[in-house]
C-alpha cells in the first residue's frame, strides 16, 4: 500500500483496538441470532441529508435490543451509511465522446468504521466494493440519455459490520462476512440517492444479502436473511449478496462466496428475498421523498406534534 | 477524438451479433458450439527459480504466466484483547481438541488466510485500477474457500509458509482476461512444491536439501479415501437473451446481456461452486443506433424530413425497445438464466469438469 505522504499517519504497523479490564466474574457471552432466519433487522433510510449535492440518502441498522453489559465494548456491531450523487454533470473539456453516462462509484470506510482502524487511502477491499456496486447501479440506470455526462456516487461507511464477535477467535473473523452485508447496505443506499438526484432509472434496485450457517448437528446447513457476522462467529459456510429489482425480476449484481454445496440456488433465493424486504423501505421513503418534494403531503394525516423528520415504521413485506 | 469506448464496432455490427447469438442454435462468429473451448497452448514448470510455474497462450494472441514462491514466515501470536479467564478457558479448550484429534489431521482448521497473497499485472495499468484490484479479489477468494490450502502451509505454532502468487499478464488485455489468468493459475499451482520439512514439532523448521523429496502443495494421486485436492478454476459465461455461451470471445462479449464469473473446484461429489460473480458487460458502454424515423438526413430534394420534438423522439426510441436498431442492455439477468449457468458449469458432465480434465492432461 502506497504511504500516505500528506498526512499525519498512525502508527506503520497498524493500531490495536483497546482493550478495556472485565470484572474477575464476567462471563463473556456471543450474542446469538434471535431472529427467525427469513426475519430481517429493522433498517433506517432517508433522503436528501447533504442540500449541497444532487441526491444524498443515509441508511442505518440501529442495534436492535439495548443489551445490559457491564462491558465498554457494544456486543453487536451496526450498520451506518451514508451515499452522495453527484450529477449528472457535464465531462471536462478534454474528455473523450462518451455516448453513455459514465458512473463511477467510490466506496471508503472512515477511519473509525471498524474495530481495527482503516487509513484514509482507500484499499484494495474499498475499490473491490466500489466494483460490485458500480455493476449493480449501471444495470439501472438509463446511461444513454446523458451523453457527455459524469455521474459520481460516492458511499461513505460510517460504521461497518463486523467480520466476527470480538471476543471470539482468529478464524471467526475470517472469510470477510461483514464486506457482503455492508454491499447490500450500500446498494439500497446509492438506489435511494441516485432516485433523489432525479437519474433516470429502470427500477429501484435494492440489496440484500443471506448466508448459510452451520446447522446444529446435521450436515445440511441452515439459510438465513441478513447475517450479522457477530452474531453467527466463525459458522457463516457461504454467503450472498444480490442487487435485485423486483418489478423486472432480474438481478444486476451478484457475489456469491464460500462453499454453499446443493443450496446454492436455495441461497440466491434468500438473497432475493432481503433485497425484496429492503425494497419495501426503500420504496416507501422514496415515495415520502417525493411527497415532501412536491408538497403533496396530507397534513391532516400528521399529526401536529410528530417532527418533520420522524415517519411511521414500515412493515417489512416480501 | 477518439471514440470513448474501445469497441471498435458499429451499431450495424453489434445488431449484427447480436441477432446471430440468439439463434437456435446461436451462430458464433467463429463457427464454435455454444460449449466448445478456443485450443491453447499451455507449459508448466518454466521458471526454475519459483516453486511452480506456468504459462498459457490463447490464440487470439492474449498470453500469461504465473509464478508461485513460498517463503517461511514467523506466525503471529494472536491476541485480540480477551481477558486472561478466556485464554485459560480456550487453552484448556484446544489441550482437549489437540487429544481428540491425534488420529486426524493435526493441522486442520490451523491455516489462515493472510498466508496467500495474489498479485496480479496487466500491462498498461496501475495495480490500483478497478480492474486487477477486481480479478485478484476473485481469484482469491476461490482459492482461499479451500481450508486445504491454508492447512498445508501450516508448519507448526511458530512458523508458516506464506505462499506468493504473481500473475503476470504479458499482452494487453483486450479481452477480459479472467478465464486466462484463473487458468494459468490453475496449473501453476498443480505444479507447486514446497520443500520436505525434516524437523519436529515446534523447533526452527529444517528442510530436506534434496529436491526430489518435495512435497506438492495439491497432492497428485490420493490413496485414502479423501477427495483429492484441486485448485479452483473460473470460467467466464455470457447469456444473450436465452442462449448460454462459454469462452466468450472479445467480439461476443461487446454485445452480450449478462456476463458470470464462476468458480468451481473438486470435491467428492464431483464439483461445487465456491465463488460466483457478476460482470458489468461491456455492452453497456457502447452507443445505441439511430432509428431510420429519427434520421434527420435530407433524402431527396424538395422531400423534406419533419424534425421531431425531443419528446417524441425519446417516445420513438423507447417504443423500439433497440428491435430495429442496436441499443445497449438495461436490467440486469433474469434468476432462470443464472441458475442454468450455474447448472451448465457443475453438473456431471458438464463445461467445468471438461477443462479441470483438460488441464489436468498438461501435467502428464
Amino acid at each position: 500500500m502506497q504511504a500516505d505522504r500528506r498526512r499525519l499517519n498512525a502508527p506503520a504497523g497498524g493500531t490495536a483496538p483497546p482493550v478495556f479490564a472485565a470484572l474477575p466474574n464476567t462471563k463473556l457471552q456471543r450474542q446469538t441470532r434471535t431472529r427467525k432466519p427469513d426475519e430481517h433487522r429493522k433498517l433506517f433510510l432517508q433522503t436528501g441529508i447533504v442540500p449541497s449535492a444532487s441526491g444524498s440518502a443515509y441508511y442505518e441498522i440501529p442495534p436492535q435490543s439495548q443489551q445490559q453489559t457491564e462491558l465498554l465494548v457494544p456486543q453487536t456491531s451496526s450498520l451506518k451509511i451514508t451515499c452522495t450523487v453527484h450529477g449528472p454533470r457535464p465531462l471536462p473539456r478534454n474528455a473523450a465522446f462518451s455516448p453513455n453516462l459514465l458512473l463511477s462509484t467510490h466506496v471508503k470506510f472512515a477511519p473509525f468504521a471498524t474495530r481495527n482502524r482503516r487509513g484514509y487511502v482507500r484499499d484494495a477491499s474499498e475499490r473491490d466494493l466500489g466494483a460490485h456496486l458500480e455493476t449493480a447501479l449501471r444495470g439501472v440506470v438509463i446511461g444513454e440519455r446523458f451523453p457527455k455526462s459524469g455521474c459520481e456516487v460516492v458511499v461513505t461507511v460510517l460504521e461497518g459490520e463486523e467480520d466476527g464477535w470480538w471476543a471470539g477467535s482468529a478464524e471467526g473473523k475470517e472469510g470477510g462476512w461483514g464486506m457482503m452485508s455492508v454491499l447490500a447496505g450500500c446498494i439500497t443506499v446509492a438506489s435511494a440517492a441516485l432516485v433523489d438526484a432525479g437519474i433516470d432509472c429502470v427500477d429501484l434496485v435494492s440489496g440484500g444479502v443471506a448466508a448459510v450457517v452451520h446447522g446444529a448437528g446435521g450436515k445440511d446447513g441452515v439459510l438465513v436473511l441478513d447475517p450479522a457476522p457477530s452474531e453467527h462467529d466463525g459458522e457463516i459456510r457461504a454467503a450472498c449478496v444480490v442487487g435485485y429489482l423486483q418489478s423486472r425480476d432480474e438481478v444486476t449484481e451478484m457475489w456469491m462466496k464460500g462453499d454453499a454445496g446443493m443450496q446454492a440456488e436455495q441461497l440466491i433465493d434468500e438473497a432475493v428475498k432481503a433485497a425484496s424486504l429492503a425494497r419495501a423501505v426503500l420504496a416507501e421513503t422514496v415515495k415520502e421523498a417525493a411527497e415532501i418534494k412536491l408538497g403533496k403531503g396530507d397534513e391532516s394525516a400528521v399529526p401536529v406534534n410528530e417532527g418533520k423528520g420522524k415517519s411511521k415504521d414500515v412493515v417489512m413485506t416480501g | 477524438m477518439a471514440p470513448y469506448t474501445t469497441i471498435p464496432l458499429s451499431p450495424a455490427e453489434l445488431s449484427y451479433l447480436h441477432t446471430s447469438l440468439s439463434q437456435t442454435p446461436p451462430i458464433r462468429p467463429d463457427g464454435r458450439s455454444p460449449t466448445q473451448f478456443r485450443p491453447l497452448v499451455a507449459e508448466t514448470d518454466i521458471l526454475p527459480s519459483t516453486n511452480g510455474s506456468a504459462r498459457i497462450c490463447f490464440p487470439d494472441g492474449t498470453e500469461a504466466i504465473v509464478g508461485v514462491k513460498a517463503e517461511v514466515e514467523r506466525s503471529k501470536q494472536e491476541n485480540n484483547g480477551s481477558t486472561s479467564e478466556v485464554h485459560l478457558k480456550r487453552d484448556r479448550r484446544m489441550e482437549q481438541q489437540n487429544e481428540d484429534m491425534e488420529d486426524r489431521d493435526a493441522n486442520e482448521g490451523k491455516g489462515r488466510e493472510g498466508w496467500v497473497e495474489l498479485a496480479i499485472e496487466i500491462p498498461g495499468m496501475r495495480d490500483d485500477d478497478a480492474l486487477p484490484i477486481f480479478l485478484s479479489a476473485m481469484l482469491t477468494e476461490a482459492l482461499l474457500a479451500d481450508q486445504g490450502l491454508k492447512d498445508a502451509l501450516y508448519i507448526n505454532t511458530r512458523f508458516h509458509w506464506r505462499l506468493y502468487i504473481d500473475i503476470l499478464l504479458l499482452s494487453l488485455p483486450l479481452s477480459y482476461p479472467l478465464p486466462l489468468l484463473s487458468q494459468t493459475t490453475h496449473l501453476a499451482l498443480l505444479s507447486t512444491r514446497l520443500p520436505a520439512l525434516v524437523s519436529e514439532q515446534d523447533e526452527d523448521p529444517l528442510f530436506n536439501d534434496d529436491w526430489e523429496a518435495s512435497t506438492y502443495l495439491y497432492p497428485k494421486s490420493n490413496p485414502s479415501q479423501t477427495a483429492q485436492r484441486k485448485p479452483p478454476i473460473t470460467l467466464l459465461v455470457m447469456a444473450v437473451g436465452e442462449t448460454i455461451l462459454f469462452d466468450p470471445s472479445a467480439d461476443e462479449l461487446a454485445v452480450a446481456d449478462a456476463v458470470v464469473a464462476l468458480s468451481v473446484t473438486q470435491s467428492t461429489a464431483g464439483l461445487k461452486l465456491i465463488a460466483l460473480r457478476t460482470i458489468d458487460p461491456p455492452s453497456r458502454l457502447t452507443s445505441g443506433g439511430i432509428p431510420n424515423a429519427l434520421n434527420t438526413t435530407p433524402v431527396a430534394a424538395g422531400a423534406q424530413q419533419t424534425a421531431l420534438s425531443s419528446n417524441e423522439a425519446l417516445k420513438l426510441r423507447e417504443n423500439d425497445q433497440g428491435r430495429s436498431v442496436w441499443r445497449p442492455p438495461r436490467g440486469g439477468v433474469k434468476r432462470v438464466v443464472l441458475s442454468r449457468m450455474i447448472k451448465a458449469v457443475v453438473e456431471e458432465d458438464g463445461v467445468g469438469g471438461e477443462v479441470m480434465q483438460g488441464l489436468a492432461n498438461v501435467e502428464t
